[in-house]
């Protein structure tokens, strides 16, 4: 069975992408969230293998996402990717203070994305 | 023959030429999907910020005489300190007017404009083939080393297919 990525992005043109480029250079199974909240409900029903979210979304943003996640016994050892257009030090900090495992910066790198995905999945 | 470690690898190659394509049909469906004239100039901002890598953008209408261009919108930036652009005392404006896009040079610190903010491209808005508008990304990312290849092609599509962020009723 293909393994499960939940993408997390109020926009549609990142979902769009991020959703070519898995289709195109893995095998892996895409299912999307609009934001923090539709995530959380989306990821206990899908028992995603990974979630890669984005950090500024409305309703709910991707560190408290991630920290509601982490109290989700299903979720708690999910992988957790955070996308951010911010790559400072103190940004980092705050996303893995919420939990993640990792982060990847905004414009998103397609070999960047698939070999960071591919160390987590163990592909 | 050596092998430059600096080129990429085949698989690398490959997974770079997927993304740009995700990356400029995103774009392109983005655009010609927009529901109305506001939501065309957030796929403006959303392109900019999520596939280009700024956060700082402005739109520039053309006046009749084409001699000035009035801020129409903008994201990220004091629209007080842009609220106009004189073609005269802008050189490079002439060939946005003429339709072609113009980017800084990855590592320069030219400014393409004579703004405070520095700007890193000046894309014309064609409707009908004509510039009606220019939209300006100031500063990237600062992780983002400058304008690349797939961001030119990326600027090309809001060329040509932004026109309804500032003509409402232009076909799709």
């Amino acid at each position: 069975m293909p393994k499960k990525v939940l993408l997390v992005d109020d926009s549609t043109t990142t979902l769009m992408m991020e959703e070519m480029i898995l289709k195109q250079r893995t095998a892996y199974e895409c299912v999307t969230a609009k934001d923090g909240l539709d995530a959380i409900a989306r990821a206990v029903v899908e028992a995603p293998d990974l979630v890669l979210m984005d950090v500024v979304m409305p309703r709910m943003n991707g560190f408290e996402a991630c920290k509601r996640m982490r109290l989700e016994s299903s979720l708690r050892e999910t992988p957790i990717i955070l996308v951010t257009t911010r790559g400072e030090e103190e940004y980092v900090e705050a996303g893995f203070q919420s939990g993640c495992n990792d982060y990847i910066t905004k414009p998103i790198d397609s070999f960047e994305l698939v070999t960071l995905l591919n160390s987590y999945l163990g592909e | 023959m050596s092998k430059n470690s600096n080129t990429p690898a085949g698989p690398e190659i490959s997974s770079q030429v997927v993304g740009s394509q995700a990356k400029v049909y995103a774009a392109r469906m983005r655009l010609q999907n927009a529901l109305d004239q506001a939501d065309a100039l957030d796929a403006i901002r959303e392109i900019a910020a999520n596939l280009i890598g700024t956060e700082e953008i402005a739109v520039f209408k053309v006046d009749q005489k084409r001699s000035e261009l009035w801020l129409y919108w903008s994201f990220g930036v004091d629209p007080n300190k842009h609220s106009v652009l004189e073609v005269c005392r802008e050189p490079k404006l002439k060939q946005v007017l003429a339709g072609k896009p113009v980017y800084r040079l990855k590592l320069s610190n030219e400014n393409l404009l004579s703004t405070e903010d520095p700007a890193s491209a000046l894309v014309p808005i064609l409707v009908d083939g004509i510039a009606c508008a220019v939209i300006v990304l100031f500063r990237l990312f600062p992780h983002k080393p400058g304008i690349e290849p797939v961001d030119r092609e990326i600027c090309d599509v809001l060329s040509n297919c932004a026109g309804r962020a500032i003509e409402p009723y232009h076909s799709r």
